[in-house]
């Protein structure tokens, strides 16, 4: 018990970083490019803490505080989430809608930093990510039921649990591809938004933090990775075969599957330009309609099968 | 005499007294001091039945036609009691700081006072009362009092016509409560609720009917989608007090009811669990949806007493489906999830009313397109509001969450009989997590709008903070919305009694059903503790930090007039939901290289169900005008309508006679 939590706490320190460095390692080597090293986003949030911050004189304290609750609300939604192995530092009954509305929390302090500058520029990123999160809401919520209906369990832990019955191959399939468009939003990567563009026209969640610097940057930028690391290793979770047997295997599929879902979304965001804005719900609505076919299988499997 | 039925000669002379006395500070003292009195009486009278205890029992004698008024508080009667007395004597405490101006003024408020204490009084009568008349005559007066509240400032025209407009909406609601009374009197030769559950409990024919006819007039209560047409323009008229009063206690009079018949019916159909839980949802979908959109402060928070009754009877269906199917854990969740949301919604609706009135109050002004900025001139202010709009979009570590959660647990549990009832009921529940989403959109527009960024209009001059007499009942409520979320046992100990009346619940099932609210409230604090630390440390390390003007992007000639607005906020999400939510848009493009007028654009989002509404209306006014003008002008149509009514009297007073 004590040895999980310990390497949950340890990966949710020092994998992160890395995951996005992974990243970008791959989308270098798509463009033919050697890549910076992979440590390379973990010296830059080094190199930010030391920088001093600068301030809007528009700003009230709620712009200095919110970048802080964003980094508390995403190491509180990691959490729940079985990281590295089977077993997450805290699991209860439903725990999955503490995590969605721990989200919306991190989600809400940023977007009201933004307005809190008083630049259109952030306004316009803080009115995107709040419009793109009402539809993805529902996704969370139709693949974390679907996936109960499976094991007939209500946490987190036990519904991200890899099942190899036969019946449930679809289920899993259409639960993963739902929680990689969920990922994609939340971590603000291509095809919803770009995150290494300098045209703030096109962006979403990179538009909205503009205004801030220094350490606070540094907490963004953690933030983001950890929901990142979060999201991934949900996915990886679900496709782990050896979570179950516990010890260093289950540890290391876990890390290989983490690392293999980056390289994928590396990889799509390599190959695939930037939806228009105006499809990007349409793009989530894709997930919802997953979601929904996934609950359905649930609902239809449990039937064939009892 | 049992205490709290005390408090009904208390409230009168307290009343009376605030008419007749002429200074303002007199009367609001008599009103104040009345009310406390009366509180600490209900309290004191209602704790037994409120934990459990016997109903508090009486029978009234009284001269015919009532013959005797029978009087019952059990634990439902008590619940509400508890805290809508309380509630009443902060948002007379909150009237006097805010009505202070037109005291100043000259304007007598002895009548809005004691009209406050006849609100109270109608709580003890609805409450507690077994007798359909004496309920009615409650019901009334607390409709005609809540009328006159809201027209205040009743020079305006459009506020009158709010009032108006309140007036009759609330009056069609009584209509169609009389009829179910009348249906249920002419089946039962009895006035009361007794007698009413014996006919009930049996199956017939009209049960359904009733059920329909009572649910109809406690929606209109309530303020139910599609029955909510009156509710924003009379939250935006009314004084804030008042807003607050209405949305946050009044008008849980319609759930209260609700819940009682549902305790008079016993066991539902399972058609009746549908009907009020898609009624639940598509009020909370269609709630939320236009307080995405609204420009109006309270207008925006009038919607949103229509998206959260919408949750509570998401949480009464739940509870009947339950009820119904004989999965006792579903109903036990489900009227407990409704029962203490309606708590937690009057919490947290009761402070964002208050806080907008100390906008309002301040600026003159609640409309999003003009405010901005007013965080540094009204600090208290803006963070009260940010605890009250967080709350209500149930993020943690507040109230509102712990119900939703309940609701939640209910919702994707899988324990309904077939495959197809637990897909329609996740399908709710995502549906209840789009809403929560949306909210947390309206509460980032709605604050962030407001009190962030710059001002957006000279021309608003910002007075000064609230005195003590309103931050008072901010804080109360901003506190209780705290508490309630890092212990809700507190919340949950006054419902447990109340859902303890439903005849399939034991206590020991009620605490097991309740049991994943234990990970989530230790969650919660250790998230709300960690969130506290994180802020603090910030706040006092980055007070001394640089200041620059925004950079964005190296942008220097930016203005205030370029920031965005509540409707630009909003404008990509409405334009998704444009057919759920129309908006009038009009709009002047220059055209030329040289253009010689300039370009303009206003758009608008009405209430698709009022605008349908007037069109009707219209278009049936249309058709009369157009008959009833030809009549006179030709002989042969005089005579035939005439004919016409003469005939139609004489069945109907034949059919009579007979």
């Amino acid at each position: 018990m004590t040895v999980h939590c310990l390497a949950n706490v340890l990966g949710l320190l020092f994998l992160p970083l890395l995951l996005t460095g992974l990243i970008q390692r791959v989308k270098s080597l798509w463009s033919g490019r050697r890549g910076p090293p992979l440590l390379q986003p973990t010296y830059d949030v080094l190199k930010l803490f030391r920088k001093s911050p600068v301030y809007s004189a528009t700003a009230t304290p709620l712009f200095r505080i919110a970048p802080w609750l964003f980094l508390v609300t995403a190491c509180a939604s990691a959490a729940v989430v079985p990281l590295l192995g089977s077993e997450p530092i805290a699991s209860f009954p439903f725990d999955f809608v503490w995590f969605a509305y721990v989200w919306a929390l991190g989600r809400v302090a940023l977007m009201l930093a933004a307005l809190d500058t008083g630049s259109a520029f952030e306004g316009m990123g803080s009115a995107r990510e709040a419009t793109f999160s009402t539809v993805l809401e529902p996704v969370l919520f139709l693949v974390a039921a679907a996936l109960c209906s499976r094991s007939g369990a209500h946490s987190l832990q036990l519904a991200l649990r890899f099942e190899a019955a036969e019946g449930s191959f679809l289920l899993t399939t259409c639960a993963v591809l739902a929680l990689l468009v969920v990922l994609q939003v939340e971590a603000s990567r291509m095809p919803v938004d770009d995150p290494s563009t300098h045209l703030e026209l096109t962006m979403v969640h990179e538009v909205m933090v503009l205004d801030h610097c220094g350490a606070d940057l540094a907490a963004i930028q953690i933030g983001s990775a950890i929901k990142l690391f979060v999201g991934s290793s949900m996915i990886a979770a679900l496709l782990n075969p050896w979570a179950a047997s516990g010890g260093a295997l289950a540890l290391g599929a876990q890390l290989v599957l983490s690392a293999l879902v980056a390289v994928f979304v590396g990889t799509i965001e390599s190959l695939v330009a930037r939806l228009k804005l105006r499809l990007v719900p349409n793009y989530i609505a894709l997930a919802l309609g997953l979601g929904a076919l996934a609950l359905l299988l649930g609902a239809w499997g449990r039937v064939s099968s009892g | 005499m049992p205490s709290f039925l005390l408090s009904v000669p208390v409230l009168v002379v307290g009343a009376l007294l605030a008419v007749g006395l002429r200074s303002n500070r007199a009367s609001a003292a008599v009103a104040l001091a009345s009310q406390a009195c009366a509180c600490i009486l209900v309290l004191l009278g209602v704790g037994r039945p409120l934990f459990g205890g016997a109903a508090i029992e009486l029978l009234w004698p009284w001269p015919p036609p009532i013959t005797t008024i029978p009087f019952r508080v059990d634990a439902l009667g008590a619940f509400f009691l508890a805290w809508s007395l309380p509630l009443t004597l902060l948002g007379t405490l909150y009237a006097i700081g805010y009505l202070r101006p037109s005291f100043e003024s000259g304007r007598h408020g002895g009548p809005h006072f004691a009209l406050l204490n006849v609100v109270a009084l109608s709580f003890v009568l609805i409450y507690s009362v077994q007798n359909a008349l004496v309920f009615l005559l409650g019901w009334e007066v607390a409709a005609v009092a809540a009328w006159l509240l809201v027209i205040w400032d009743y020079r305006s025209q459009k506020i009158r016509f709010a009032g108006f407009n309140y007036l009759v909406s609330t009056h069609v609601g009584l209509f169609v409560l009389v009829a179910a009374f009348m249906l249920l009197h002419s089946k039962t030769a009895s006035m009361d609720f007794a007698a009413f559950s014996r006919f009930l409990q049996q199956p017939s024919p009209a049960r359904g009917t009733i059920f329909l006819l009572l649910g109809t007039a406690f929606a209109l209560k309530s303020a139910f989608f599609p029955f909510h047409t009156w509710l924003p323009r009379a939250h935006a008229a009314a004084p804030a007090h008042v807003s607050a009063l209405m949305s946050g206690v009044i008008h849980k009079a319609g759930l209260f009811g609700f819940v009682r018949f549902t305790l008079l019916m016993g066991r539902p159909e399972e058609w009746m669990g549908w009907t009020v839980l898609v009624f639940g949802a598509v009020s909370a979908f269609f709630g939320v949806l236009y307080t995405a959109s609204q420009r109006d402060l309270k207008r925006l928070l009038g919607y949103s007493s229509t998206e959260n009754v919408g949750i509570a009877a998401l949480g009464f269906g739940l509870g009947y489906l339950g009820w119904s199917w004989g999965a006792t854990d579903l109903a036990l969740i489900g009227f407990a999830g409704g029962l203490l949301h309606v708590l937690n919604h009057a919490i947290f609706k009761c402070l964002l009313f208050y806080a907008a009135g100390a906008v309002q109050r301040a600026a003159h002004s609640v409309d999003l397109e003009r405010l901005g900025g007013l965080a540094k001139r009204l600090p208290r202010t803006a963070a009260l509001f940010l605890i009250g709009t967080l709350a209500g979009s149930a993020l943690p570590p507040f109230n509102t969450l712990v119900s939703e959660f309940i609701i939640y647990t209910g919702l994707l549990s899988g324990q309904g009989p077939s495959p197809e009832a637990n897909v329609v009921l996740v399908v709710a529940a995502a549906g209840l997590a789009f809403v929560g989403a949306v909210s947390a959109l309206s509460a980032t527009r709605a604050f962030g709008v407001t009190f962030l960024g710059q001002p957006r209009d000279a021309r608003i001059h910002v007075g000064a903070e609230p005195p003590a007499s309103m931050l008072v009942p901010m804080l109360c409520h901003a506190a209780l919305a705290i508490v309630c979320g890092l212990a809700p046992q507190l919340g949950l100990g006054m419902v447990r009694a109340s859902v303890g009346l439903f005849p399939f619940c034991t206590l020991a099932d009620l605490e097991r059903v309740l049991a994943p609210l234990a990970g989530l409230v230790y969650a919660s604090r250790v998230l709300a503790l960690l969130l506290l630390a994180a802020g603090l440390l910030r706040w006092w390390q980055g007070a001394g930090a640089r200041r620059s003007p925004t950079w964005a992007c190296g942008y220097l000639a930016g203005s205030p007039r370029m920031q965005y607005t509540g409707s630009s906020f909003s404008e990509h999400f409405a334009r998704i939901f444009a057919s759920c939510m129309p908006a009038l848009r009009r709009e002047r493009i220059a055209s030329e290289i040289f253009p010689a007028l300039p370009g303009q654009l206003a758009t608008h989002h009405a209430d698709a169900v009022e605008q349908r509404i007037f069109e009707v209306l219209a278009r049936g006014e249309d058709a009369i005008t157009e008959v009833s003008e030809r009549i006179p002008g030709h002989p042969r149509f005089a005579f035939a309508a005439g004919l016409c009514a003469v005939l139609i009297i004489g069945a109907v007073a034949w059919g009579g006679w007979r």
